[in-house]
């Protein structure tokens, strides 16, 4: 009986080496790439080989996983992976964009100014929220004037020539003011920062991601919507509807501190555009709001502002000119004209030299439109690639005065009927 | 086997597999702090095998200091330490202090998130030592604070130093016990039975605990994976577990108490001195009574070393346990 116990033994043994060997043979085979960005190789897409390529400026085979990520390059087990990842899901959010997206030959500190989005994109009014601070404490008496003096985090731009070159972080604990106080806890939900309010329209990520990840679908009466919050994938072919993931969402009640969420979406896009008693062209609806506000408009232009007035500054007249004046144009004679450049990013229309574009007050290239030798213009949906002729103001019937440029003037005549 | 607990040949089993797996791995090991873990990750995750030699290193060695406790506490409590084997016993405490530099020497050099805390908390416990602790931190760390320096000399008293060390001592301590007669037993005027276990048949006891030990071990690494974690950075805060290796945690739990010279080097070294005087001060075991557990003659003996163990498992509970 005793002499079987070796036997036993030895055969336990024999099935443990199986079972280690078959275990073995159930690992995944690894996928190595070496991109040539960063010269090291990583196994990322052993796993994660279903995933789409973020974006054509992008390209896996030359940027790989890890140099946008972080994440432990060479193991395959997905915890130990993923531990060191920069921004979780997100490495574009502002708490690590700097390492995620940053660098001299990226967005961060380049030579070509036009491309240091990050010093940009985290000083504009989008991600310091500094006018809304500004204006609810001088509303209730915190602060003498607008001028902003928070933002969400502490910023210090020294060269900015806006006459604001530093913000304080806002801190609702500081607050001496119980409305500003409501207004920190309540109110923080729509800058590149926070996180999205819950439910499946406003889906959005935080940092670059909120606008260049479209967790929207481009299509609001399209039934296969994909607001998902799991999608990989940059663009700057960003639809009303990531805009409309922050914008167009309700009322604020300064009473009692609150924002009011619509109610009526989604619906169609004529309808649920703007609020119901807002009047608007056919250009406010038919378009996308990319089509005519510009990169410096949402982004920032590197300075700090105190409201979005400062920044903004498309207007009718920019593309349709004045009874005077026709609208500004530029004719493409340098091949590194940045018209070119965006054009490539979100190729919708097929630019060449010597074609004459729109170009705005500040000179930035309308590069979705054409001028056309009849005297017309042409636009293309950067988001729809509809094509869509019109006319200037010179030589119409319009007798609107050329000073008179806010929206309230065009629309008297100019509103869409509902 | 139902005496000795096979306790002392597994751990000789165990040492070989450490020796033998260690030596594979070493072929994959980088002892440079930017490549330390990577080269563990690529080992682990990339080498075909590579996993499940460093998981049967790393259980080896787990069990190497559990399979040697228990086996000091085998020879305690059956009285075996009596002459004339006390040199034989201080080469066995000897032995003991030896895997666990060498569990806490290998331990550190994954050199990633998960050990650092215990890295500098370790080598923090040298520098409190009065007088002479500044001097013999840098001897031991090769600088101001852990760095490149401090991994090379890990990893040489890991291959090298305490390896030899251990590796002489095992040699010493399987000769004498050969010496002092084999397996503590009574002389033969005192024996109730003159027939020894045939060598056949301890071979095949053996034997049978290794095949049993190495089905476990195997199991174990193919189910069970070492630990690992991310790469350590310097800028990165401690964002790593701050617990010690689990045999010492009981030593971390007394830190809490405390001065960290009294608690972390003072007590840690008084428990080892008494394990080690135990043969030469306490009450010595009846020669008439060896090869059986809990003999009379040494009773003191038996109380203090089970005190000292319940003392460290309950300490090491304690810190396990608020965690969990």
């Amino acid at each position: 009986m005793r002499r079987y116990f070796l036997l036993a033994a030895s055969f336990s043994l024999l099935l443990s080496l199986l079972t280690a060997a078959w275990q073995e043979s159930l690992r995944p085979k690894p996928i190595a790439l070496t991109p040539p960005l960063t010269g090291q190789v990583e196994y990322c897409l052993t796993c994660h080989s279903d995933l789409p390529q973020i974006s054509n400026s992008h390209p896996v085979q030359t940027f790989g996983c890890v140099v946008c990520h972080g994440g432990e390059r060479l193991a395959l087990n997905a915890n130990l992976a993923h531990s060191t990842m920069r921004g979780g899901k997100n490495p574009s959010d502002f708490s690590v964009v700097q390492a995620s997206c940053g660098g001299a030959n990226c967005h961060s500190g380049t030579a070509e100014s036009y491309s240091n989005h990050i010093q940009r994109a985290t000083t504009s009014i989008q991600a310091t929220y500094a006018g809304a601070i500004a204006s609810i404490r001088y509303t209730f008496g915190v602060q003498a004037d607008l001028k902003a003096r928070l933002g969400i985090f502490a910023i210090q731009v020294p060269q900015s020539t806006s006459g604001i070159t530093a913000l304080e972080a806002f801190d609702p604990a500081q607050e001496t003011n119980p409305f500003v106080q409501a207004f920190g806890q309540t109110c923080l939900t729509c800058h590149l920062s926070a996180l999205p309010l819950p439910g499946s329209v406003y889906i959005r990520f935080t940092g670059c991601s909120a606008c260049h990840t479209p967790t929207q679908s481009p299509d609001r009466t399209s039934t296969e919507q994909v607001q998902s919050n799991n999608i990989h994938k940059l663009t700057t072919s960003i639809a009303y509807t990531q805009c409309d993931s922050c914008h167009n969402r309700g009322n604020y009640d300064l009473r009692n501190m609150t924002f009011e969420l619509r109610q009526d979406l989604p619906a169609d896009r004529l309808h649920d555009f703007y609020q119901p008693i807002a009047q608007f062209t056919s250009c406010e609806w038919k378009l996308d709001c990319v089509d005519c506000h510009t990169r410096t408009e949402a982004m920032g232009d590197g300075n700090l502002y105190s409201t979005k007035k400062d920044i903004q500054y498309i207007q009718c007249k920019t593309c349709h000119g004045t009874l005077t004046d026709l609208p500004q144009t530029r004719t493409l004679t340098d091949p590194n004209d940045l018209a070119f450049r965006l054009a490539l990013l979100n190729p919708v229309v097929d630019l060449k030299l010597g074609d004459t574009i729109l170009v705005t007050e500040k000179g930035e290239p309308l590069w979705n439109t054409l001028a056309l030798p009849d005297g017309t213009y042409q636009l293309v949906g950067k988001v729809t690639r509809q094509v869509f002729l019109f006319k200037p103001v010179r030589g119409s019937g319009c007798t609107q005065n050329g000073v008179d440029q806010s929206s309230a003037y065009c629309h008297t005549c100019h509103s869409v009927e509902r | 086997m139902r005496y000795t607990l096979a306790a002392g040949g597994l751990a000789v089993f165990l040492a070989l597999i450490l020796l033998v797996t260690g030596l594979l791995e070493m072929f994959y090991y980088i002892p440079t702090p930017e490549q330390a873990a990577t080269s563990i990750q690529t080992l682990t995750f990339l080498v075909p095998y590579g996993g499940l030699v460093r998981n049967l290193h790393y259980w080896s060695a787990q069990f190497l200091i559990i399979v040697s406790i228990v086996h000091l506490m085998r020879v305690i409590l059956t009285g075996a330490y009596a002459p004339p084997r006390r040199l034989n016993y201080l080469l066995g405490m000897g032995l003991l202090v030896l895997a666990i530099l060498l569990d806490f020497t290998g331990y550190v050099l994954r050199w990633d998130e998960g050990i650092r805390w215990a890295l500098v908390t370790g080598t923090n416990l040298v520098k409190s030592i009065p007088l002479v602790g500044s001097a013999l931190y840098t001897i031991l760390v090769g600088g101001t604070q852990p760095g490149p320096a401090t991994l090379i000399r890990f990893y040489g008293w890991h291959i090298f130093g305490l390896t030899l060390a251990a590796g002489i001592l095992t040699a010493w301590h399987i000769f004498r016990l050969r010496r002092d007669g084999g397996i503590a037993v009574p002389p033969p005027p005192l024996r109730e039975d003159q027939t020894r276990i045939t060598r056949f048949e301890l071979v095949r006891r053996e034997l049978l605990a290794m095949l049993l030990a190495a089905t476990g071990l195997l199991l174990l690494s193919t189910f069970a994976p070492a630990p690992l974690a991310a790469s350590m950075t310097a800028s990165a805060p401690a964002s790593g577990t701050a617990r010690a290796p689990w045999f010492f945690l009981w030593v971390q739990q007394m830190l809490k108490l405390g001065n960290p010279f009294v608690w972390g080097v003072v007590v840690p070294l008084a428990v080892l001195m008494l394990f080690s005087l135990i043969p030469y001060i306490l009450p010595k075991p009846a020669k008439s009574e060896l090869g059986r557990w809990f003999p009379k003659s040494n009773r003191l003996a038996q109380v203090v070393a089970l005190l000292i163990m319940l003392s460290i498992v309950t300490l090491t509970l304690l810190a396990i346990l608020p965690a969990s």
